[in-house]
């Protein structure tokens, strides 16, 4: 009962994950290492990595802004609607990425609301950097929130309130007290909101407009590479995004370990 | 004085946490807010931090009104009831908290942390953290860290809920003795009555967010002033006995009143006496009485608890000795409590006869002595036993009603004590009213439209004294547990009764509250009450009438006219309350017998 | 509201507004008042055209299918991971995250290679006749990858709180371990069990990047709704993709709405115990 279950389960994913995982590193190193290295210092895929690193860059800090902002509201007052804002703040959870990609084209594209204004003014936000942005903004909405909210919850109203009686402001309050319980919680979010803004490909893949070196961020670079049969070219960029995928997962074991708390329940 | 309450009321969804708390806390003084869970000492301490909003009043502290003034610039020093320590932090950094919120220089904190520690006697514990502490050091290093900025109050929420008993013990001792080093101003939040004893200067007793009483330890538990307030501290026997004069009859004694209330109530009118275990004296059956009897006992438990020996006893009810707990048991239990020496004495068995007796007993000057539910019908029966108003009313007094079915009228003499409760039926009310009152009813509420909570009381009362005098003292038996307006309609004509001097009707509030301790609002009129009370009642406010009669004429007229009330939604019930002698009653009980019968009839 | 004791509260909460209705709220409402400005009849007949229509067969179908596999074999891994100890443990419990991390494009490139015919796994299936890649088998690969630590994360932390105290009291009372967990175990770890599927089943509707490599993307038999509207958009068909965008945002909320329906079940379930 025991071999037979750890078996299966095992095997399950090892076809499922394992395998296809592997497989990346193979094929990525299937030309030799020369191969690998000059598939990755194209000047296309050069240009890919920036893009996405600036992506992250503007995402990441703006959604740990709204994170932040959003768990101090929901964890430590009480206000009606409270669970609506909740849900709210989960639909991009549940949204798929392409209509996360569509709603930006339908305000920001040429038909859009405001397509003929942009146009007027010679801003292009579809097809372009903003766009992309604004696509990863919202897929990446919650995931800060998400991980602090019940971190927050949990620690209760106490020490906020203790540290205000004995005169301390707002901010010194949030950096002194409240940030230094939380912290685990909040890099958790952070990276896990990272390696979605880096990674996400299906919203920006509506909206950048795949411009080679120019609006190509890596996910979406890896497709065109394998379209074009250039399968060394597009694991090499793959194996890169693959490596920040395990880096996640270290820093998050690291943070389990050091917090000391069992594997987080309701990990999205 | 140090910090004044007024008036502080909190509502959590529109429940009730604290209402209309009033009380002043001296300079230097160490007060204790003690109640059960729930009862609203937290919400109230909190309020005074200025951790939890208030509704309505003001709180002062040092004569400067806070009521506005946010927790972080109130400078009190508060204690959490888990310490809310803040955990990655040093004890010391724990302390200087509130210092470096200050901007302190680094020079001063330490010092100041260096005398902290001194006083919570943990020095040597600087670099500690607080999940290195025991629960009694945490406790210590939280109300070093709430002194750091020398606030003017300290308040205490719970300090020593987890914590073992003999750390308790301890800790007790040292925060008083840090309290009086300092001289601060304090309140303590505790559920722990024997903690409240040993600490406080002055305990403040509260229930269902009603700040009961006020007073010194021993004051409050010698001389309570609510049922509540006697049997949340400490064991106490509750009886009912009769006023005879300014005294009380228990069964064959009469006991003098030490405190008698300010107005004597009518000879026989029902008393609410308490005795305290230790104050009930045991005797061999037919040995002569060293202190005045009470009656025969049966011993029917015998517990010992080391230092004392705990007797439970069995007696026999009568007309001026029963329990006021459950006054139409033929039986009840009395305990009573003695030391090592006595139950050598006497050593006594469960089934043994003996004979009791008090050494001391204390009057509630409570009127509503108890709530009876006269019913005439299987349908009033239900009525009365559904009413909210009845049931609030009971449960806030800690009054378990007793039903009566008076069908027949017979055994209505015993029923009438207390509080009489009957429902109205179409035409027969100001008849049956009439005959209560004719048969020696003194308080008898009618209920009218009581299926919403009340919300204001209207008080009239016939012009004299005695009516006006009962009236008033049962609305502060009333207002004690209700959150309630009371208004007294006075008579424009009619506003000399307390006193050859004409005086206005601040005068007569000012004498309402230091005779009955009732805090009433005055009000004139002019022309007819009973027109008056119909323009009163067409606001939709759920309002309980509350009228002083005398047996002088114009009563049956007053009776009729309220009974036209009751078609107003918005008159919930009419208690009437009679200043009448007992010999006149006990005339006419024949005659109420006929009125209740042509009722059935 | 109740007012509190904390500063911040105007300030955090306008900071939430602002920003979910700036990046969430207002791009949503675009989407709704585009499809809205189709006539209803028009909307219904873009979204009930039969390449829609086998468009949501396949994406609903396969996501189900793939939640149902994710719901046995998910199962199966918590249970081992909770109840068993063995070498490669915590290595195991670390790599069930993966998918949470790992870009769709980088599964969608290496599913597609490795079950591709001549591919790592593929080349053993092809004998046997079993096509994966470029067909909905395919999908489904896909979409298990994507969902797989949904059902893992979710039953694992209900299969700790089962009191063992429980499963002896069952086997004491002669209870065979069949019967325990079937009466025992399992109701206490179906909600989760649900919520896991539930989750996993949503973000199979939706999934993109992993799929699209390996489906083949044969219109009327391996497209899937998302890609349907990369289509249309491709072909500035705006209103098209709007209406499709429409119904894919709707079954969002559905999710949603189940999605909290199942967690306050859940947390009944966990104070009835208390």
């Amino acid at each position: 009962m025991r071999f037979s279950l750890i078996g299966i389960s095992l095997a399950f994913l090892a076809l499922i994950l394992l395998i296809p995982v592997a497989s990346v590193l193979a094929y990525a190193f299937s030309s030799g290492f020369d191969a690998y290295w000059q598939a990755l210092s194209t000047p296309d895929t050069v240009s890919a990595i920036r893009l996405t690193l600036l992506t992250a860059a503007v995402v990441v800090p703006i959604n740990t802004v709204f994170g932040v902002a959003a768990a101090w509201a929901i964890a430590k007052f009480d206000f009606s609607g409270k669970q609506v804002l909740i849900t709210l703040i989960d639909l991009p959870f549940s949204l798929s990425p392409v209509v996360a990609g569509l709603v930006f084209i339908l305000l920001f594209g040429a038909q859009g609301w405001f397509g003929p204004w942009l146009e007027q003014k010679d801003i292009s936000i579809v097809f372009a950097f903003p766009g992309i942005v604004l696509a990863t903004l919202l897929v990446t909405f919650p995931y800060v929130a998400r991980e602090l909210i019940p971190v927050m919850q949990m620690h209760g109203r106490d020490a906020e309130e203790a540290a205000v009686s004995l005169g301390a402001g707002g901010w010194t309050t949030f950096f002194r007290v409240t940030l230094p319980t939380v912290r685990w919680a909040l890099l958790y979010g952070i990276i896990l909101c990272n390696a979605r803004a880096m990674g996400e490909f299906g919203a920006v893949s509506v909206v950048s407009g795949h411009i080679r070196g120019q609006t190509t961020t890596m996910p979406l670079h890896v497709e065109i590479l394998y379209n074009e049969y250039d399968l060394t070219g597009a694991f090499a960029v793959a194996s890169l995004l693959m490596l920040l995928a395990v880096l996640t997962l270290v820093i998050k074991t690291a943070i389990e370990f050091v917090s000391a708390r069992q594997p987080r329940p309701g990990v999205r | 004085m140090s910090i004044v309450l007024e008036q502080i009321s909190k509502h959590f969804d529109g429940a009730a946490a604290v209402s209309d708390v009033t009380v002043d806390i001296a300079e230097g003084e160490f007060f204790v807010l003690l109640g059960p869970s729930g009862s609203g000492k937290s919400t109230l301490l909190r309020a005074i931090a200025g951790l939890t909003p208030i509704d309505h009043g003001r709180i002062l502290l040092h004569g400067q009104d806070v009521s506005d003034v946010s927790a972080r610039d109130r400078e009190v020093g508060f204690v959490f009831q888990n310490y809310a320590l803040f955990r990655h932090m040093t004890v010391a950094d724990n302390i200087e908290f509130a210092l470096r919120a200050r901007r302190v220089p680094a020079r001063n904190r330490r010092r100041r942390c260096a005398e902290l520690l001194e006083l919570v006697a943990l020095e040597g514990f600087e670099r500690r953290l607080p999940t290195e502490l025991s629960g009694g050091q945490q406790q210590r290093v939280a109300v070093a860290r709430a002194l750091a900025h020398e606030p003017r109050v300290l308040l205490l929420d719970e300090p020593f809920g987890a914590l073992d008993a003999k750390i308790r013990e301890e800790l007790r001792r040292a925060i008083r003795t840090i309290q009086r080093a300092v001289g601060i101003t304090t309140i303590l939040v505790t559920h722990d009555q024997e903690e409240a004893f040993t600490m406080a200067d002055r305990i403040g007793v509260m229930d269902r967010g009603r700040l009961q009483e006020v007073g010194e330890p021993r004051e409050l538990y010698a001389r309570p002033k609510t049922r509540f307030v006697a049997t949340f501290l400490g064991a106490a026997n509750l009886l009912l006995g009769r006023y005879e004069g300014g005294d009380v009859r228990i069964s064959d004694s009469v006991f003098p009143t030490l405190h008698p209330t300010p107005t004597v109530p009518a000879q026989g009118t029902e008393a609410t006496v308490v005795i305290r275990p230790e104050d009930i004296l045991i005797h061999r059956a037919g040995a002569a009485p060293e202190a005045l009897r009470i009656g025969t006992a049966k011993v029917t438990g015998l517990e010992f608890t080391g230092s004392q020996e705990r007797i439970r006893l069995s007696l026999k009810s009568s007309d001026t000795l029963t329990s006021a707990l459950t006054p139409d048991a033929p039986e009840f239990i009395v305990e009573a409590a003695r030391g090592a020496r006595e139950a050598e004495s006497l050593p006594l068995s469960v089934g043994q006869i003996t004979a009791i007796g008090a050494k001391r007993i204390h009057v509630l000057p409570t009127r509503i002595s108890s709530v009876r539910l006269l019913a005439t019908s299987e349908a009033a029966e239900k009525r009365l036993k559904s009413s909210i108003l009845v049931r609030d009313l009971a449960e806030r007094m800690n009054i378990a009603p007793t039903l009566h079915r008076v069908d027949g009228g017979h055994g209505i003499e015993r029923s009438l004590s207390g509080l009489s409760v009957v429902v109205p039926e179409q035409g027969r009310d100001p008849r049956r009213v009439a005959a209560l009152l004719h048969t020696g009813a003194r308080q008898i509420l009618a209920l009218v439209h009581d299926d919403r909570p009340v919300e204001r009381i209207l008080i009239y009362t016939q012009p004299s004294r005695p009516a006006r005098d009962g009236a008033l003292s049962t609305a502060g038996s009333l207002l004690r547990h209700m959150s309630v307006d009371a208004t007294l309609l006075v008579p424009a004509d009619e506003r000399i009764l307390y006193g050859r001097r004409y005086r206005d009707l601040l005068d007569i509030r000012q004498s309402a509250l230091r005779l009955h301790g009732v805090d009433v609002r005055t009000e004139s009129f002019r022309g007819d009450i009973i027109d008056h009370l119909k323009h009163c009642l067409e606001a939709d406010i759920p309002t309980l009438l509350l009228v002083g009669v005398t047996s002088t004429t114009g009563r049956r007229a007053l009776i009729r006219g309220l009974t036209e009330l009751a078609a107003h939604r918005s008159c919930a019930a009419v208690l009437v309350t009679s200043a009448r002698s007992e010999t006149e009653s006990r005339e006419a009980v024949p005659d109420f017998r006929r009125a209740m019968l042509a009722g059935v009839a | 509201m109740r007012p509190s004791a904390l500063p911040g509260f105007g300030l955090t909460i306008g900071t939430t507004f602002a920003f979910l209705g700036l990046i969430v709220l207002i791009p949503v409402a675009a989407l709704v008042l585009k499809a809205g400005s189709l006539p209803l009849s028009q909307l219904w007949q873009i979204a009930t055209e039969p390449r829609a229509l086998a468009s949501y067969r396949l994406s609903f179908g396969a996501a189900l299918l793939a939640a149902a596999l994710n719901a046995v074999f998910g199962l199966a891994i918590a249970w081992s991971l909770v109840r068993y100890r063995f070498p490669g443990r915590r290595f195991v419990d670390a790599v069930i995250d993966l998918p949470f991390a790992l870009p769709t494009a980088v599964s969608g490139i290496a599913l597609a290679t490795v079950f591709a015919p001549k591919g790592w796994i593929g080349q053993w299936l092809e004998p046997l006749g079993i096509q994966v890649a470029y067909s909905w088998v395919g999908v489904v690969v896909a979409l298990t990858l994507v969902g797989l630590p949904f059902v893992v994360r979710s039953v694992q932390p209900a299969l700790e709180d089962v009191d063992a105290s429980l499963e002896e009291a069952a086997e004491s009372l002669g209870a065979g371990r069949w019967t325990v967990f079937r009466r025992v175990i399992l109701p206490a770890i179906t909600p989760a069990l649900a919520t896991g599927f539930t989750l996993a089943f949503a973000r199979g509707i939706g999934e993109y990047g992993s799929v699209i490599f390996i489906a083949g993307n044969l219109p009327m038999r391996t497209e899937i709704t998302p890609l349907l509207i990369v289509i249309k958009l491709e072909q500035y068909d705006y209103l098209g993709a709007a209406a499709l965008g429409f119904v894919m945002l709707c079954m969002s909320f559905a999710m949603l709405l189940a999605i909290n329906a199942l967690n306050g079940w859940r947390a009944r379930r966990h104070r009835g115990r208390k």
